[in-house]
Formats: structure tokens, C-alpha cells, sequence
């Protein structure tokens, strides 16, 4: 007759995660001037909303840690934002069986257990991520607002230098809908 | 006797019943044929060859009724440094009849299709090597693809290496294909190629204007990603092939997808994207399924140069009428795909909902005790 036992089996597991995600995208500039004139307009205007500029890109971290950087060569923007976190997890389980079987008892468990803490580090790095991911969700529209605005701004500044080499510029007149009017003396 | 009923095996029965159906588009058919399995001997006899014979010699006129009975015009690309000359008239009167020739990998396909129980699960069924291939053989897969399509079949025949090695499938059914890239798609351009992509214009307009309007629904990011990477390798290998072979006219087909959606409002923007997926495949996802409109931005591109072909120029004719071509969206029509692309690509269609406002004191409600 085989005698009962009772197999503990625990594990523990501290693991630091870092996830990240960003996204990438064209900017659009109407071509009013060279590119490199146009890129050196809208580095005038980044700077302005605190962005630092490095050879052709120009770069802002924010207080949460996004990272959001314009490359003005090839006129793209780019967002970013990680995040780490340590995670501490640990599991206990028991199984009762014959003493027979113990060591077999023993590592079904130990695997399930370890198969367990791998789905919750899983689990619990997925939830950062999509923290992470709805955190830069919720900074797009304001940031394209923003980057909306300096590209205006730059095209504005585009268009004056423009109207300057037609001929001599008698007024400039801006609207409240934004709508620039330049009268030029040719 | 002379018309006595050629007698040939059962199962040889099935393969030539099969072909004909494939060749006559009789869909019910080759549907009760891909469901039904039966143990093929591992040759044909000599009656069974004739017969087959036969039906892949009926291929063209199976093509033809498939949408290119209307007249029109094609483009014969001149020899090296010459010039291309236009040919007017019905498909069949533009083109001298070319032989399609069909290999081995035809019997392989239709004894394939014969023979594999299509309802098991896939990873049951015995693979269909891929080989070279004619133009016939890729018409059968195009065929077999096309018949199969909106049955677990379908995905079934797509996953076989025979027919993904098939340029002709990946231009037809790209979207069944999925990951992976078309080898090289110039036998489309030229000789009976070409002929058989000219008689489907109307059938490949249709099929990548479907997709487009799928892309809508579509909600799983990678499933868009793979979507759109295989159209752009299908695509743009075409688009390139066309060019080189100076056959820019096979590629109306974009032309013709894209016409109605462009007239209509209608761009592949998926309405939701799985919002648990992370913006940097949502963001890949909204850019692949551009994949169309970036080949009508390759057809503006060709526009612009045949705007600038003089009358006294030796490519006139031909560059009026890939003109008369584009005229169905024009550069208008150009530009609001561009549009469009700007938009999948751009920032606005990722960013969560607005911030809330916040209201003024002043509007507050104000409750009294």
C-alpha cells in the first residue's frame, strides 16, 4: 500500500520589462521654397515649442518621457514612448499524491507553476504596454496639433520670404481663420 | 466506330470533368468535383490525354467570355528602339493566335485537386510541388484559384508551392497568397502572358477593387500588414514588368479598380483597427493598405510623361491612348489618392479621441443646497 505525501512546490520570479511603442509619419510641407530653406524655417518654429535641434533632427522629451523627434532632411516625425517596470511574482501550489510518484508529482507541478509565472509576466508586460500605448494615443492629437501649428508658421514665413524676392512687400494681413494676405510691389 | 462515347476510367472522368469546369467557370461543379476525393492510378491512359487535350484547347475562348468580348485597343511594343504601334478591334482580332502551352504541372494540379480530400485540415494534405511553369499551367492555377473562391478550398489550393510560384495567381488572388513575393511577373508582359492579362482586365479590376473595400472591415492589424505587403510585391513587380516590356497598358486594371472608389468617395481606410494592438502596427497597418493607391501614383507618374509626347513623337499613339487610359480618374482623381495615402500615413488617424474640454466656471452647473 503506497502512503499519501503532499508536494509544495514554490517559485519566484523578479523580472524588469521594458516595452515601448511609437509610431512614425510624413510630415507635410508645401514645397515654397527649397527644402533646405523649408526644414531650416521649421526648425526656427520647433524650437520655439521647446524641441532641441542636432545636425538635421531635432528632438523633445517630454515630462511622461515621450520622445518626439523631426527629422528635417527627409521631413518625417517620429513618437515614441517606453517604459519599464519590475515585476515580483510568486506562486505556491500543492498536490497531494502517492510517495511513489513524488518526483514525478513534483515536476508536473514545478512546470505548471513555471508555465503560470510566464503567462503572468506576459500578462502583466501586455498591461504596461497598452498603458503605454493608449498614453501615446492620447498625445497624438494634441502634438499634431502642435506640429500643425509650427508648420504653418513656417509656411507663413515661407511665403513672406517668397513675396520679399517677387518684389516689396507692402502689407502683410492675418487673419483670425489664419488666412495670410501679402501684398507685394513688383 | 468514329463517334462512339470515348470510354476512360472513372477517376479519369472526374479529372477531365474537373478541367472543363475549371475552363467553363461551371462553379457548383468544380465545387461537388474539389469535395470529392478519389484514388487517381499514376497514369492516364491515351483517351483520358485526348480529352484533356480537348478542353485546355477551349482556354481561350474561356478567357475572352471572361469580360474582354468588348473592342478596344493594345499595344505592340516595337523591337528595341522602335517605336510601339496600337492594334484596334476585338481581343481576338488584336492579337495573332499564340499557342498556350501546357506542361506537366497542369496534370499535377488537376490530378492534385482530384485526388486531396480539400474539407481535411491543411496540414493534413499532401504538398503540390512547385516546378516551372507555363502561362497555360499558371491560367489553370488562376482557374482553380478562381473557381475555389469563397470555400475553405480556396485557402487550401493558395498554400500549395505550385501555385504560389504562379505570377499570374499572385496578380489574381494576392490577398488568398499572403506573405511571401511573386517571382518574376515579365512572362505577363509579353507574348501569350500579356494576351491572357489583357482578356482578364475586367475580372482583375474587379477582384482588387473587392479587396479594397475589405480592407474597411478588416480589424487585426498584421492581418492588413500582410494584406498590403503582398499587393505591393504583386503590384508593383507588375508595374515594373508592364514598364520594362513597355506594356504599361496591361496595368488598366488599376485603373479601372480604383475608378469607382475614387469617384465615390470610397478610400481603404479600415474603420477600426483592434484598438488593444499597438499604434506601431496600427500605424504599419493604415500605410499597407495603400497598397492600390500607390500604384495609381506609379500610373500618375506615367501620365505626366505621356503628357509630354508630341504629336510628331514616335510613341504619340501609344501615349494617347494610355492618356485616354488615366482620363477615368484623371489627375484629380490621382490627387485625391494621394491624398488619401498622406492620410493613412499621417498622424491624424492613429491619435485617440480628443482631450475633454474643460469647462469654464462660468458654464458649470451649480448646485444649490
Amino acid at each position: 500500500m503506497s502512503r499519501a505525501i503532499q508536494v509544495r512546490v514554490s517559485e519566484s520570479v523578479v523580472r524588469t520589462i521594458h516595452v515601448e511603442d511609437g509610431v512614425a509619419s510624413p510630415l507635410e510641407m508645401l514645397p515654397i521654397l527649397p527644402a533646405a530653406r523649408m526644414a531650416e524655417l521649421l526648425a526656427t518654429e520647433l524650437a520655439a515649442l521647446g524641441f532641441v535641434r542636432d545636425g538635421t533632427t531635432c528632438r523633445r522629451i517630454e515630462a511622461d518621457g515621450t520622445e518626439v523627434t523631426i527629422d528635417l532632411e527627409a521631413a518625417t516625425i517620429a513618437v515614441a514612448l517606453g517604459a519599464a517596470a519590475q515585476i515580483d511574482e510568486s506562486i505556491e501550489r500543492t498536490v497531494h499524491t502517492g510517495i511513489e510518484r513524488q518526483h514525478e508529482a513534483e515536476a508536473g507541478l514545478r512546470d505548471s507553476v513555471m508555465r503560470e509565472l510566464d503567462a503572468r509576466l506576459a500578462d502583466q508586460a501586455e498591461a504596461l504596454r497598452r498603458r503605454v500605448t493608449a498614453q501615446l494615443e492620447g498625445k497624438l492629437a494634441d502634438l499634431k496639433v502642435e506640429l500643425d501649428r509650427a508648420i504653418g508658421k513656417a509656411t507663413i514665413a515661407a511665403l513672406t520670404e517668397k513675396a520679399a524676392q517677387l518684389g516689396q512687400i507692402e502689407s502683410t494681413h492675418e487673419d483670425e481663420a489664419g488666412n495670410v494676405t501679402i501684398r507685394v510691389r513688383l | 466506330m468514329d463517334d462512339a462515347v470515348p470510354a476512360v476510367a472513372a477517376s479519369e472522368h472526374e479529372l477531365v470533368m474537373l478541367a472543363r469546369g475549371l475552363i467553363e467557370a461551371h462553379t457548383s461543379e468544380v465545387h461537388a468535383a474539389l469535395y470529392r476525393t478519389r484514388a487517381l492510378p499514376p497514369e492516364i491512359s491515351t483517351t483520358c490525354a485526348r480529352l484533356l487535350g480537348e478542353t485546355l484547347a477551349h482556354v481561350w475562348p474561356a478567357l475572352w467570355r471572361r469580360g474582354a468580348i468588348q473592342s478596344g485597343a493594345s499595344i505592340e511594343a516595337g523591337r528595341a528602339g522602335q517605336a510601339g504601334t496600337l492594334r484596334r478591334g476585338r481581343i481576338w482580332e488584336r492579337h495573332a493566335p499564340v499557342g498556350l502551352t501546357f506542361s506537366a504541372a497542369t496534370l499535377r494540379l488537376l490530378r492534385w485537386l482530384v485526388a486531396t480530400p480539400l474539407a481535411a485540415p491543411r496540414s493534413t494534405l499532401a504538398p503540390l510541388v512547385a516546378g516551372p511553369l507555363t502561362v497555360g499551367d499558371q491560367v489553370i492555377v488562376y482557374l482553380a484559384l478562381d473557381a475555389a473562391a469563397g470555400t475553405p478550398a480556396h485557402a487550401a489550393i493558395a498554400a500549395q508551392p505550385l501555385v504560389r510560384a504562379a505570377p499570374l495567381a499572385w496578380l489574381g488572388f494576392a490577398e488568398a497568397l499572403g506573405t511571401g513575393a511573386p517571382g518574376e511577373l515579365d512572362s505577363l508582359c509579353q507574348g501569350a502572358g500579356a494576351i491572357v492579362v489583357e482578356a482578364l482586365t475586367v475580372e482583375l479590376a474587379r477582384r482588387w477593387r473587392a479587396v479594397e473595400l475589405g480592407k474597411r472591415a478588416i480589424e487585426a492589424p498584421a492581418v492588413l500588414i500582410a494584406l498590403g505587403a503582398a499587393q505591393d510585391a504583386s503590384l508593383g513587380g507588375f508595374l515594373a514588368a508592364c514598364d520594362r516590356h513597355r506594356r504599361r497598358d496591361l496595368a488598366g486594371f488599376v485603373i479601372d479598380a480604383v475608378a469607382p472608389l475614387i469617384s465615390r468617395g470610397i478610400a481603404p481606410m479600415p474603420a477600426r483597427l483592434a484598438p488593444e494592438a499597438t499604434l506601431a502596427s496600427r500605424a504599419a497597418a493604415r500605410v499597407a493598405a495603400g497598397a492600390l493607391l500607390r500604384g495609381v501614383m506609379t500610373w500618375a507618374r506615367w501620365d505626366e510623361a505621356h503628357r509630354g509626347v508630341r504629336f510628331i513623337d514616335d510613341d504619340y499613339a501609344t501615349a494617347q491612348l494610355l492618356l485616354a487610359r488615366f482620363e477615368a480618374i484623371q489627375p484629380a482623381g490621382a490627387a485625391r489618392a494621394a491624398a488619401w495615402l498622406a492620410d493613412l500615413a499621417g498622424l491624424a488617424g492613429l491619435a485617440g479621441p480628443a482631450p475633454p474640454t474643460t469647462v469654464p466656471p462660468s458654464a458649470a452647473t451649480v448646485s444649490r443646497p
